[in-house]
């Protein structure tokens, strides 16, 4: 290896950061739900894929159609995403976890597996097991650095997934922390009996949260779609496990921590893959993990669990 | 009671007799064709598949084997290590004495120390790894060369014709990419190329932005990748996409048109190594013709060789007077047989006595030229 070079150091920090935004955003899913209903929610990375699916389609068709305009056609498939994406988080919840609320809580744990397997196997026959590949929609970027060495390449596309991944998340700090129902979320977290004798109808918060999940899970599916161009029904079950630890590693139950988790899984990687071997990538960013939940065994934003009495 | 006994047994026999009857007249020799159907590489059983029923349709047609019609049995692996042992069991179990399979290295090996306990003949038309003929089975062929054959063939034409400055050598850390990258490394290094880079990704991986950026940074002007087109297709369209333009080469694993749909213009002028292009030999120009005519792709690279262990199994069992998978293994091992890879005859431990592999130049239109 010939070298530290800072402009390679800042090719890995963009290469980082594009890959713990998505990271992030499929994140953030696994932590609402276990923050409300202390649930991990197993079936979030197939959840994903299906907004993927759904997100290529779209594309597709609109490209059929002779859609052309880059903001025309992210605006619609995000929106067509979020919606069918949207739909399949309040059915799971509704069909798969909602009868067994008051059960011990192994049973909606198994039952999460369970719909993970047959959200799977179900685009699986619908789709065909098979890749399903799409040529960029949006190519090109910029270029840093002296014309004969090393350059800096910043894709449009990866500057597109910061874009949407902030906004997205800038929407829901907002929308937890100022609206109405994000208020009903935090009592419901804080505690569910209390905010249920307060008035507040716990069931729909719930189906609100899985709703919420699914959609940040569909914008990373879509922005996965258009910038990789793969997707096959498999594909849920690496980025789930990514994304699940990305959100203990920031601390389960808490937003901005699987925000913060997904970025540092990210760049942990990256710097991994660079500095090391690539092999090592998962090495490092589980032993990363590990010694993190040592140290603070809530994660990095998390906050202890006051057992309630 | 006692007379309804009677009758009941007297049916219960006629019954049998009939059911008897009608066996022996559909009497078939079954053949299993194990290898993918689904997941990420079943182009390559629908390859394996095409070529083989190809063959049990046109033995068939000429009077089948000792008056028996071939039956094919398709039975999916995924190309999993776990499932093709289920499926080598389920062989097994249905009593099935011929397989043509399995596709992968990774599922090949497991599979193949069932069928040889059991006196199961197999022939894989694909797996090309060197370990799964060195164990020492006796019911174990193949009608594909092998990865210290392939790799080589790769070795030299890149140390001779590429002379890179700067090589970089990727794997998929699986049994077949990883071995055939390990082969290419002895070989480069033999002719005085020493690799920059030795590295295996993950299979399923779909961000390589980090090894990209780290290659470009040393400055590699080509890499060689042992593994499957998914992952090929999303390497070479991200290199490109960052500005590396450095060459690339794969083994037959890669070359399929699906490259081409995943990397786009990116997999425009990558390296293949493939078996030599039977489907433009002059001696197969009529079974070309058969699959043009059902509308399929004779070129694959695993299409012929599945055709031609169907038929050397068909002709060792007219050879061999038996059905016996023992004594038709031995008859394999002492014949050669002239399928449409040519005249073949096997070594010992069920290679192929010879085998060519041919570096191709892949398009972007997913056609492929031999490479100069």
């Amino acid at each position: 290896m010939s070298g530290f070079s800072f402009l390679e150091f800042v090719q890995q920090i963009i290469n980082g950061l594009t890959l713990g935004s998505i990271y992030a955003l499929i994140a953030i899913g696994y932590t609402m739900v276990y923050g409300i209903i202390g649930m991990i929610n197993f079936a979030h990375g197939e959840i994903y894929m299906i907004g993927a699916y759904v997100g290529l389609m779209a594309i597709t068709g609109l490209s059929l159609f002779g859609v052309d305009s880059i903001a025309a056609i992210l605006l619609v498939t995000l929106a067509i995403s979020i919606l069918v994406t949207g739909s399949y988080g309040w059915t799971v919840e509704r069909l798969a976890y909602r009868p067994l609320r008051n059960s011990p809580r192994l049973v909606p744990l198994i039952s999460a597996i369970g719909v993970s397997i047959f959200l799977q196997n179900y685009v699986q026959i619908g789709q065909g097991a098979r890749d399903v590949s799409m040529q960029p929609v949006l190519t090109g970027g910029w270029r840093f650095g002296p014309a004969d060495g090393f350059q800096v390449y910043l894709s449009y596309m990866q500057v597109l997934i910061a874009v949407v991944t902030v906004a997205f998340m800038a929407g829901l700090t907002l929308f937890i922390s100022r609206s109405r129902l994000g208020r009903a979320c935090r009592a419901c977290s804080q505690d569910r009996t209390m905010a249920n004798l307060l008035g507040i109808d716990t069931d729909r918060v719930i189906a609100l949260t899985f709703v919420l999940g699914a959609a940040l899970a569909a914008v990373a599916g879509v922005l996965v779609g258009m910038y990789y161009g793969l997707v096959n029904p498999f594909i849920g079950f690496i980025a789930g496990l990514k994304a699940f630890t990305a959100a203990v590693l920031g601390g389960i139950g808490s937003i901005p921590g699987a925000m913060l988790g997904g970025v540092v899984l990210g760049l942990a990687e990256s710097f991994a893959s660079a500095y090391l071997q690539t092999e090592y990538k998962d090495v490092v960013a589980f032993a990363l993990l590990i010694l993190v939940l040592l140290m603070r065994p809530t994660g990095l934003l998390g906050r202890p669990d006051v057992e309630k009495v | 009671m006692n007379r309804f006994n009677r009758h009941a047994l007297t049916i219960a026999a006629g019954v049998a007799m009939l059911g008897l009857s009608g066996l022996a007249r559909a009497e078939t020799i079954k053949i299993a064709l194990a290898g993918p159907t689904t997941g990420p590489v079943a182009q390559y059983g629908d390859m394996q598949m095409m070529g083989a029923k190809m063959a049990v349709e046109q033995i068939n047609a000429k009077g089948g084997v000792g008056g028996k019609t071939l039956e094919a049995v398709v039975i999916d692996d995924a190309c999993e290590p776990k499932q093709a042992v289920a499926v080598a069991n389920q062989i097994v179990n249905q009593k099935i004495k011929f397989v043509i399979g399995h596709l992968c290295s990774g599922s090949t090996q497991p599979a193949s120390k069932i069928y040889e306990d059991e006196g199961i003949l197999m022939i894989t038309p694909a797996a090309t790894n060197p370990a799964i003929t060195q164990q020492g089975y006796k019911m174990v062929f193949r009608t594909i060369g092998t990865d210290d054959q392939q790799g080589p063939t790769a070795g030299r034409y890149i140390a001779a014709k590429i002379k890179p400055k700067k090589l970089a050598i990727i794997h998929d850390k699986q049994q077949y990419g990883e071995g055939i990258a390990k082969e290419v490394d002895k070989t480069v290094k033999a002719a005085g190329l020493k690799p920059v880079l030795f590295e295996g990704i993950s299979k399923g991986q779909t961000d390589f932005s980090a090894l990209i950026t780290k290659m470009k940074k040393d400055g590699v002007d080509f890499v060689y990748y042992g593994g499957y087109h998914p992952e090929l297709g999303l390497l070479l369209r991200q290199s490109r996409e960052q500005g590396f333009d450095a060459g690339y080469m794969g083994p037959e694993g890669v070359g399929n048109k699906d490259i081409s749909a995943i990397a786009g213009p990116a997999s425009e002028g990558l390296l293949v190594t493939l078996p030599a292009d039977f489907s433009s030999d002059p001696a197969n120009a009529d079974l070309v013709k058969a699959f043009k005519a059902k509308n399929e792709d004779p070129t694959g690279p695993f299409v012929m060789p599945a055709y031609a262990g169907v038929q050397i199994i068909a002709d060792a069992i007219k050879g061999a007077k038996t059905e016996d998978a023992v004594k038709v293994a031995d008859h394999i091992r002492k014949n050669s047989f002239q399928t449409p890879i040519g005249k073949v005859a096997f070594k010992d431990n069920g290679d192929l006595k010879e085998f060519e592999f041919v570096v191709f130049t892949w398009h972007a239109d997913a056609t492929k030229t031999p490479a100069k």
